[in-house]
This record gives structure tokens, C-alpha cells and sequence, in this order.
């Protein structure tokens, strides 16, 4: 048998066959079916692969504009807790320092509990008068679509 | 006539949608929204105390004047009609000149509220002096013309639709809260 096969001209063999007609009839999908994709990646050494990659190139590739032309930078600002980074940051003592006095304090505080007062009276009055609407405001100063 | 802009107040889309009663915090500025009854009553009870303390002043310094440069004492008495009428005269005159110029009142500036035209606007010299004129209407009714506040939807008094104007809060309420938290923060901190 090793005989026959040593006589046999295998790339004579070979450059009879139509490959392009073989592939074909090969069904890729059925094939890659087959193929446990976790296994496969499982067996990659990522960091490996990420030692390879020149980051630097990467980047200068980049066009940074484009990429902050398409952030919502608003968004982004309304995310952000302003109370929070005040109440837990120095940027409250640098306020205090820069802008309060005690006079300012104890307007601020007045006008704080009056709006509070108004806003009592005002829930009184939605509650003795169901049908009782208000406007919040001039319809030039305050969008109502805004506000609630 | 001036624009909402130019007296510091912000200006945003113009919409007539009624909302019902949206509670007020001071999370929201509040800059633009309409006062309540309390602000407003508060900062007239300081402009009272203003007008009148001014007005008694002038009185006395108008008697020290006269000893000094005649000699003789004046006595005034509150049921004599020249200090009547010019009592009413001076209140007109301190609350026209306050609402016209820069629709604030001293009692107001305290209490961050503002007078202006019913659309948003600067209220203006007309609407001022004819507000002025129809304040006393608002009491005369036996305060009735002070109910709008309380139970309109603009929160505007008999005295602001006769002038066409309306009531705002003028202060940064945000602002003063971020003020509050970082004045808590610093003690906290020192």
C-alpha cells in the first residue's frame, strides 16, 4: 500500500482539483457552528495582544474634535451633583470665603423661609380649591413646559 | 420699553400652558416665577416701616430746622391735614419712584421681589405711577384686592391687573442654597 502511495504524484492530484468548486460547497456557517468562540478566546493571552498595540498611534489617529463636537457636554454638566461637590469639597470654603458675608446669610435666610411660607400658602390653596391652576410665571420670564 | 433680559431676569420660550401648583424649593433659582403672598407681604411690612420712619424723620428734622433758624417750635400732630396730605403724598412718591425705576422698593430688594409688566418686562414709568395710584384701592376694599394673590393664577393683586403688572421673585434661590451648603461644609471642615 505505501508502495502504490509513494508512486502516486500527489500534486498532480491536488492541481486537478477545482479548490474554488470545493469551497463552495463548503457550508461556512455549519462550519463555524462548530466552533466554541469561548474556548478560542479563552486561549488568547489579551494582554498580550494589548502589548502589541502601539496606543500612542492609536490616539494621534484620533480626531479629538470630532470626538467633543459629538459629547453632550451639557448633559454631562446636568449629571454632575453640584450640592454634593460642595458639600464634600474645599469649592464650599472657597465660595464662603469669596462671596458670603453675614448680611448675605441672613437675607438668604429670610428670603428662604418667606418662599417657604409662600409655598405653604400656596399648597393650602390647591388644597381648599381642586380646580385652583397657577401660572409660574410671566409667560416672557418662566416656560411652565420647563418647570414642571 | 425694556426687555426681561436688561433687568436681569432670565427669558425663556413664551408658553400660556396653565400648570397646576409646582411646589417651590429652593433647588429651583426661582428667578421669574411669581411671588407668593408672604414674600410680598413681608417686604411690605418693611416698606412700611421705611416710609414711615423716613417720613416721621423728616417731621422731626423739618421742627429742628425751624427752632434752629426761627425759633420757634413746630409741633406736629398726626390729625393736621398738611401732614396727612403729605404723608400721602410721600408714600406715592416712594413707591412710584422705586416701582418705576427700577421695580424694587428697599422692602423689596430684602425680600428679592420685583414688579413687572404683566408679560415679563420692565414695568416702566406709566404702569409704576398707575400701580402706585390704585396700591390704596387694594386696601380701601377691605383687602379684598390682596385675595388675587392668594387665589389667582398669576398671583396678581387688584392693584397689578388695573396697572397690567405682576410680582417675581428676583433672587437666585439655587445660588443661596449652594451658599448655605458651603457655609455648612466650611464650619464642618474648621
Amino acid at each position: 500500500m505505501n508502495a502504490l502511495i509513494e508512486r502516486i504524484n500527489l500534486n498532480a492530484v491536488l492541481a486537478r482539483v477545482e479548490l474554488n468548486d470545493l469551497l463552495r460547497r463548503v457550508d461556512l456557517n455549519d462550519v463555524l457552528d462548530q466552533v466554541d468562540l469561548n474556548r478560542v478566546i479563552d486561549r488568547v493571552d489579551v494582554n498580550q495582544v494589548l502589548d502589541r498595540v502601539d496606543v500612542d498611534r492609536l490616539v494621534a489617529r484620533l480626531d479629538m474634535n470630532a470626538l467633543i463636537e459629538r459629547v453632550d457636554v451639557n448633559e454631562i454638566a446636568g449629571r454632575i451633583d453640584i450640592e454634593a461637590l460642595v458639600k464634600n469639597t474645599d469649592l464650599g470654603a472657597v465660595m464662603v470665603s469669596s462671596s458670603t458675608s453675614l448680611l448675605t446669610e441672613a437675607v438668604d435666610l429670610g428670603r428662604s423661609h418667606a418662599v417657604s411660607l409662600d409655598d405653604t400658602l400656596a399648597r393650602w390653596v390647591s388644597r381648599l380649591w381642586r380646580n385652583h391652576t397657577e401660572r409660574p410665571g410671566p409667560p416672557a420670564l418662566v416656560n411652565p413646559q420647563e418647570e414642571s | 420699553m425694556t426687555g426681561p433680559a436688561e433687568v436681569g431676569l432670565p427669558v425663556t420660550t413664551p408658553s400660556s400652558a396653565p400648570a397646576r401648583h409646582v411646589p417651590l424649593t429652593t433647588r429651583q433659582h426661582l428667578r421669574g416665577h411669581y411671588a407668593g403672598f408672604a414674600s410680598r407681604f413681608i417686604s411690605f411690612v418693611f416698606d412700611c416701616a421705611i416710609s414711615i420712619g423716613a417720613f416721621e424723620l423728616t417731621l422731626v428734622a423739618a421742627s429742628f430746622a425751624a427752632s434752629v433758624l426761627a425759633g420757634t417750635s413746630i409741633h406736629w400732630s398726626r390729625g393736621n391735614i398738611w401732614v396727612i396730605v403729605g404723608f400721602f403724598a410721600w408714600e406715592f412718591f416712594y413707591y412710584a419712584y422705586f416701582w418705576t425705576a427700577s421695580g424694587k422698593t428697599p422692602g423689596m430688594v430684602l425680600l428679592g421681589v420685583q414688579v413687572v409688566g404683566e408679560e415679563g418686562g420692565h414695568a416702566g414709568t406709566r404702569r409704576g405711577v398707575i400701580r402706585a395710584l390704585a396700591f390704596p384701592l387694594s386696601f380701601i376694599l377691605a383687602g379684598c384686592g390682596f385675595l388675587g394673590i392668594l387665589l389667582g393664577r398669576d398671583r396678581r393683586a387688584l392693584h397689578d391687573v388695573i396697572a397690567g403688572t405682576a410680582v417675581v421673585y428676583c433672587w437666585d434661590a439655587r445660588e443661596a442654597r449652594l451658599r448655605s451648603l458651603a457655609r455648612r461644609s466650611s464650619a464642618r471642615r474648621s
